[in-house]
């Protein structure tokens, strides 16, 4: 029993890790987002090749807690751990997108006023001017 | 739209008068355009704050000295203008609150409503360590240092009742004067029966976070 979870655990890992990697190489994700993924991924991979080690005797004595559990809880913490970040890092993006669109109008505004008040501005392809 | 900016012109006629579109695409920009105001077009919408902040931004940058916000939707009478700048200048305070709750103001609405504002005005007085009768009006005029402040910091979300401990926090000062509403022109109150119980939670939360927000000021 604990083989086959053993290897479906590390499998899905390996995937993870690869995505990860490939996704990271072709630039379509940045690094700072990236690690992590590469760590929850290399972890669960450790947990999963050496399970006796880590879990059966490390993490199962200090928390009373069997393998299967123990790496759902820990998959569950780092995915916690995810979402919150993504939470932090949309805030941000929120943030800054705000500021973007203000500073849009406001230069829109100083442009259009700008055009208004000089109507013979030398632009070949203004066609209100 | 049109009228408000009217009005505001008729009793201000020196002030200029922003309207701040936020991400609107009818017409409402042309018409303000057209009856003189500077319009500020936002590309997409950002809410109320955003939106608020764009036009004190404009404030900031352009070195306006004083800022009267006014809501579009014509509840708020332009004749009232003076009396707030009257009392922004002569009590030397930060920002003046038009209140619907003080003196002879007869202001009807919904009960729901009533209790709703008298809780954040409870709330918002004991954070403030000052009576605000009217923590939710948006009808306001600012000063050079609060056109500054809001310029780099303006709450979000529900910006009238958290403005007001933002201000509290920053060391400036705060007035309410009377003013009478009038009905609206046009548009719905955002808040709707139903939902003002859910609102009323998450302005209290809002506020409660705001009591613990770092600022650079």
């Amino acid at each position: 029993m604990l083989i086959k979870i053993q290897l479906f655990i590390g499998t899905l890992s390996i995937i993870l890790l690869f995505i990860t990697f490939e996704l990271i190489r072709k630039k379509k994700l940045r690094e700072e987002y990236s690690l992590l993924w590469l760590f929850t991924g290399a972890v669960i991979l450790i947990f999963s090749i050496w399970p006796e080690y880590f879990l059966s005797r490390f993490f199962s004595q200090i928390t009373g807690i069997f393998y299967l559990s123990a790496v759902v809880l820990l998959a569950f913490l780092f995915l916690l751990l995810i979402v919150f970040h993504f939470s932090v890092v949309i805030s941000k993006l929120t943030d800054r997108n705000k500021e973007l669109a203000q500073r849009h109008a406001l230069l829109e505004l100083e442009f259009r006023e700008f055009r208004n008040s000089h109507p013979h501005s030398q632009n070949p392809s203004n066609q209100n001017g | 739209m049109g009228k408000v900016v009217e009005e505001v012109k008729q009793y201000l006629p020196r002030a200029d008068a922003l309207v701040v579109n936020d991400g609107s695409s009818d017409h409402t920009s042309e018409k303000a355009e057209a009856s003189g105001a500077i319009v500020l077009n936002l590309p997409f919408n950002l809410g109320i704050g955003g939106a608020m902040q764009a036009g004190y931004l404009y404030a900031h940058e352009k070195g306006y000295d004083i800022a009267i916000q006014v809501d579009g939707d014509g509840q708020h009478n332009p004749k009232e203008i003076p009396k707030l700048l009257q009392t922004l200048v002569e009590r030397e305070v930060d920002m003046v609150i038009g209140s619907r709750f003080i003196g002879d103001s007869k202001f009807k609405s919904s009960m729901m409503r009533r209790v709703g504002i008298s809780i954040f005005s409870r709330v918002i007085s004991l954070i403030v360590g000052q009576k605000i009768t009217d923590p939710t009006s948006g009808f306001r005029a600012a000063s050079h240092r609060t056109i500054r402040l809001f310029a780099f910091d303006y709450p979000q979300d529900y910006p009238e009742p958290e403005v007001l401990v933002l201000l509290h926090q920053c060391g400036l000062k705060v007035a309410e004067v009377p003013i009478g509403m009038s009905k609206r022109y046009a548009g719905e109150s955002s808040i709707t029966k139903l939902r003002s119980i859910y609102y009323m939670v998450k302005v209290l939360l809002a506020i409660f976070v705001d009591c613990f927000k770092k600022h650079s000021f």
